[in-house]
């Protein structure tokens, strides 16, 4: 049969289809409601500018809100969105393709096109949304532990959708029964409902449950989109405003200065000092719970929960009407105690299919805690003393910054004409005596590569970064400061560091206060100059090695391959990968001050990681942070004490690794 | 100021004396003594507040915020003894006062008594005169017992806790570190104490807000001249002590071996050997 004439009537067999219009303008008014009063409160927050650079902005949002990349990352859940996303996508234009037809008189809903997608694409559509929802009904229903926020309305969504879909194939099947359609075969699925119902009803019995149906139907998809915005559902709409307002910096370059000059909030503690940013991201949660679920505060027990931190904000968003409320232990999930727990690793940060901030809002109100109340925890608080007093968060060490230098014959900066690179060595690598050994291979390598070079000496300051972290941004400030006078002053164009934290500061950081510099992380630099040949790897170790990514060189820089190939250059077997690695890698617990700070015996981060990486039977564990140096050696020694059969797995930085095999000395174990 | 505490009428007026010194934390490899042999290089060393006269600022503090009260902070020192005096300042004292040192040598406690008291004299009544119960680099241990025998007023050493009597306004209640336990006292005012360091009296840290007001307080400024302080009585001080060496200790390991035929042969004579080295030392 000739598929020219091929249509369908529009409200067949409804009548008085003029109260489904009228009934269509409360729907409005209630869904429109819902979305203003949302939009009335993110208009509350402070401005910040999040629309430049339109076309990377879309291509972003094409890559999670079409795409759904980040979605995706758990298969699962990932692959069962995507079914009920393009479901309901194919409907909607299902729907607005009828609107055009039928009340804006342009005939299109007929011929091929109608065939093609109006009957077969949007069938096959419609039936695999059901699939997802209905796989999602299986999740939620069959698995109590996953970190899913048990509502009611998660549940009376599914159903609603899932009753909606049925009841649209059960009128299309009893349609195309009751008419006979001639092209009822193009919807497959309507087409076997159909098949079913003239085996046990008749022509005039499906002509009335029809009827019913329908307005049942109707019904519960207008009750449907007034509701919507009132629920998670409301995501459609935010995630993809989130998405397309996302910051586009790398995670590492996410927080924001604080201008004392302006006599603004230091820090966070009321709703109005968020920015209109930060108050969208709350209504863009979906309450997937994969940031609490990669939270490694939250995997050894403690009080933070990422998820929770903004439902609770969001929660306070929308039942109280006074922005300047105290927002800080409101609830337990934002309490000082959960506040404090945070590494600042990231990893919620990345984890977020719809690119909520978690990580810097828990900063935000940290710099509250820190410059407004000036209460820390004792020991983050001598760390800051320290680097008030002295420029650097070790207090009570021994040495200078000079000592690890012992026997090596390192320029210093303000002793010479001028260099092309400078070593930046940092608070780690000069005052902590394991990460001196770093250091020392280091500069070693450099002098072998005839690198000309000179690090700071005396003159060196912490970048910050700890002090940031911990909330001073006042303090971050002054020792940016002097750090950028320092590094102008002698013209540096170069900056090479062993320490990720620095190295993040440096490059992500310092330019906001007027500190340009090309930064590289050592691992970069090192393997830039063995590819250019002036480092020959000599012997290759045996041993089996596995590389642990650091917060700040990987999730939040995006660099995983310059230390792996590092590892590959100076060890002859291939490497071996923990599960958790690259952007999903572990936090070591050392990050955002944390490594200044005695955590309770049963929850430290740093031997849940010690575990992961004994698990993968490892000879050695590189790194690239002398945070993760230590906090893993901590780690793999706890771990060990207790149960001394678990293999001696040997922490060494990846220069470390790479000197070695330089000098001809492979490492054996 | 702040206010009193219901009942109380009288508002205690309290003075701090703090010093600047050497950053007791610099490390000991970055320790030097200056060519004269008679005092430390400052080299690469920091200067910070000492760590006594902090604890002593933050137990005038609390007693401030428990009782009301005004307090003023006092240093005498080169012009970079300016930076603790913002600390505190920061830390929302009421008034802070410089006294310039122009002298060529170190000032020892003697001096620094009369210098503070020639500047108590000047400010007026205190009802307490706080100090730390020694400084962190020559650790004399003398200043406070000396500005109160200078002001001639009664001294309370040691203390780690600072209360005021709820009936007699001019009363405090004092606890005292002694070598067998605490000492409660009573103590009229006015007076000086000495203060030691105690798990509540931990210097607290400054809120940004006020690390960066502080930089716009005014500080009141004097020479030893505006002072007037008598030359002649400053040389005397100086003059009754003198350093005569200083002098890093060398560390020195030396390894003896006992021998002997029997074990009791080596014991009996190791003992010997210990009572020796123990009685030459």
């Amino acid at each position: 049969m000739n598929g020219e004439h091929a249509t369908r009537e529009v409200f067949w067999n409804v009548s008085q289809v003029w109260v489904m219009y009228v009934l269509l303008i409360p729907t409005m008014l209630v869904a429109g409601y819902g979305i203003y009063r949302r939009f009335r409160t993110w208009r509350r927050g402070r401005p910040e500018q999040r629309f430049d650079q339109p076309w990377v902005r879309i291509q972003f949002l094409f890559r999670h809100a079409v795409v759904q990349q980040a979605t995706w990352q758990k298969r699962f859940a990932g692959f069962f969105h995507a079914l009920i996303f393009w479901g309901m996508v194919n409907l909607t234009v299902a729907t607005t393709v009828v609107l055009v037809h039928h009340d804006f008189g342009l005939p299109i809903m007929q011929g091929q096109f109608y065939l093609w997608f109006q009957s077969l694409t949007v069938d096959i559509f419609g039936a695999l949304t059901i699939l997802g929802l209905s796989l999602a009904a299986v999740r939620r229903w069959t698995s109590p532990s996953m970190p899913l926020v048990h509502s009611w309305e998660a549940s009376m969504i599914l159903i609603l959708l899932l009753t909606i879909l049925f009841s649209g194939f059960l009128l299309e099947g009893w349609r195309i029964a009751a008419t006979n359609d001639p092209w009822g075969m193009w919807s497959p699925f309507g087409y076997v409902i159909a098949m079913a119902s003239l085996s046990w009803m008749s022509i005039p019995a499906m002509q009335w449950t029809h009827a019913v149906t329908w307005w049942f139907h109707m019904g519960l998809v207008f009750g449907f989109l007034a509701w919507a915005p009132y629920t998670k559902l409301l995501h459609p709409l935010t995630a993809v405003l989130n998405l397309y307002t996302a910051p586009l910096s790398p995670i590492g370059g996410s927080l924001h200065a604080i201008d004392f000059d302006k006599n603004e909030s230091l820090g966070v503690n009321a709703l109005s000092s968020f920015t209109w940013k930060d108050l969208l991201d709350l209504d863009a949660c979906t309450e997937c719970g994969r940031c609490t679920a990669v939270c490694p505060a939250n995997a050894v027990g403690k009080l933070l929960s990422p998820r929770d931190l903004i439902l609770d904000l969001r929660h306070l968003s929308r039942t109280q009407d006074d922005f300047s409320k105290p927002i800080i232990d409101a609830t337990p999930a934002l309490s000082p105690e959960a506040l404090w727990a945070c590494t600042t690793c990231g990893a919620c940060v990345e984890s977020c299919p719809v690119s909520i901030a978690q990580m810097p809002k828990i900063v935000d109100m940290r710099r509250h805690l820190a410059m407004e109340e000036a209460v820390l925890p004792d020991t983050m608080e001598k760390a800051i003393g320290s680097l008030e007093a002295r420029g650097h968060p070790y207090a009570g060490t021994q040495f200078s910054r000079l000592d690890w230098m012992k026997g090596l014959e390192v320029p210093q900066r303000a002793d010479i004409q001028e260099c092309d690179v400078l070593l930046w060595v940092g608070c780690g690598g000069a005052l902590v005596e394991r990460n001196q050994r770093v250091t020392r291979a280091m500069a070693q390598l450099l002098d072998k590569a005839g690198v000309n070079y000179a690090v700071l000496g005396r003159e060196e300051r912490c970048t910050g970064d700890p002090a940031r972290r911990m909330g001073n941004e006042f303090l971050f400030q002054k020792l940016a400061g002097e750090n950028i006078a320092t590094l102008q002053r002698y013209q540096v164009k170069t900056v090479v560091t062993a320490c990720p934290h620095c190295f993040n500061t440096l490059r992500n950081e310092y330019p906001e206060l007027g500190g340009n510099f090309e930064v590289l992380h050592h691992s970069q630099f090192l393997e830039r100059l063995v590819s250019e040949g002036k480092l020959s790897p000599k012997a290759q170790s045996e041993a089996k090695v596995t590389f642990h990514d650091p917060c700040y060189l990987g999730r939040q820089n995006n660099i995983f391959d310059a230390p792996r190939q590092l590892v590959q250059i100076s060890v002859r077997p291939a490497s071996v990968e923990m599960e958790k690695s690259r952007e999903k890698s572990f936090c070591c617990g050392g990050g955002g001050g944390m490594s200044f700070v005695d955590e309770p015996a049963n929850q430290r981060v740093n031997q849940e990681r010690a575990r992961q990486v004994l698990e993968t039977g490892a000879d050695v564990v590189a790194v690239g942070c002398p945070f993760c140096m230590t906090m893993l050696e901590d780690g793999v020694n706890a771990v060990r004490s207790s149960d001394p059969s678990t293999r001696p797995t040997k922490v060494l930085d990846v220069a470390e690794l790479l000197w070695d095999s330089v000098r001809d000395q492979s490492t054996t174990f | 100021m702040i206010s009193p505490a219901k009942g109380l009428t009288h508002l205690m007026n309290i003075l701090v004396c703090l010093k600047q010194i050497l950053d007791p934390e610099l490390p000991s490899r970055d320790f030097r003594i200056d060519a004269a042999g008679r005092d430390a290089d400052r080299n690469t060393a920091g200067l910070v507040m000492n760590i006594f006269c902090a604890n002593a600022l933050e137990t005038a503090l609390q007693f401030r915020e428990k009782h009301g009260g005004k307090i003023t902070v006092i240093t005498f020192g080169v012009p970079s003894a300016e930076e603790i005096l913002r600390k505190a300042l920061a830390l929302r004292v009421d008034s802070a006062v410089l006294i310039r040192s122009d002298l060529s040598q170190r000032p020892n406690p003697w001096c620094i008594a009369r210098v503070l008291a020639a500047a108590i004299r000047k400010l007026g009544d205190f009802d307490l005169v706080l100090t730390g119960r020694e400084s962190g680099d020559w650790g004399d241990g003398q200043t406070g017992a000396l500005l109160a025998e200078e002001l001639g007023r009664p001294c309370v050493s040691l203390a780690d806790e600072l209360k005021a009597d709820t009936v007699n306004t001019a009363l405090v209640r004092i606890r005292r570190q002694t070598d067998q336990g605490w000492e409660a006292l009573e103590a009229s005012t006015p007076l000086v104490i000495t203060v030691t360091n105690n798990e509540h009296n931990v210097p607290r840290i400054a809120k940004t807000r006020d690390v960066m007001q502080a930089f716009r307080q005014p500080l009141t400024t004097w020479s030893l001249a505006e002072l007037g302080v008598d030359a002649q009585s400053i040389s005397e001080d100086l003059a009754c002590t003198e350093v005569v060496e200083l002098a890093i200790p060398i560390k020195q390991t030396h390894c003896e071996w006992v021998t002997g035929e029997t074990l009791d042969d080596r014991i009996s004579l190791l003992a010997k050997r210990i009572a020796t080295v123990v009685q030459s030392a």
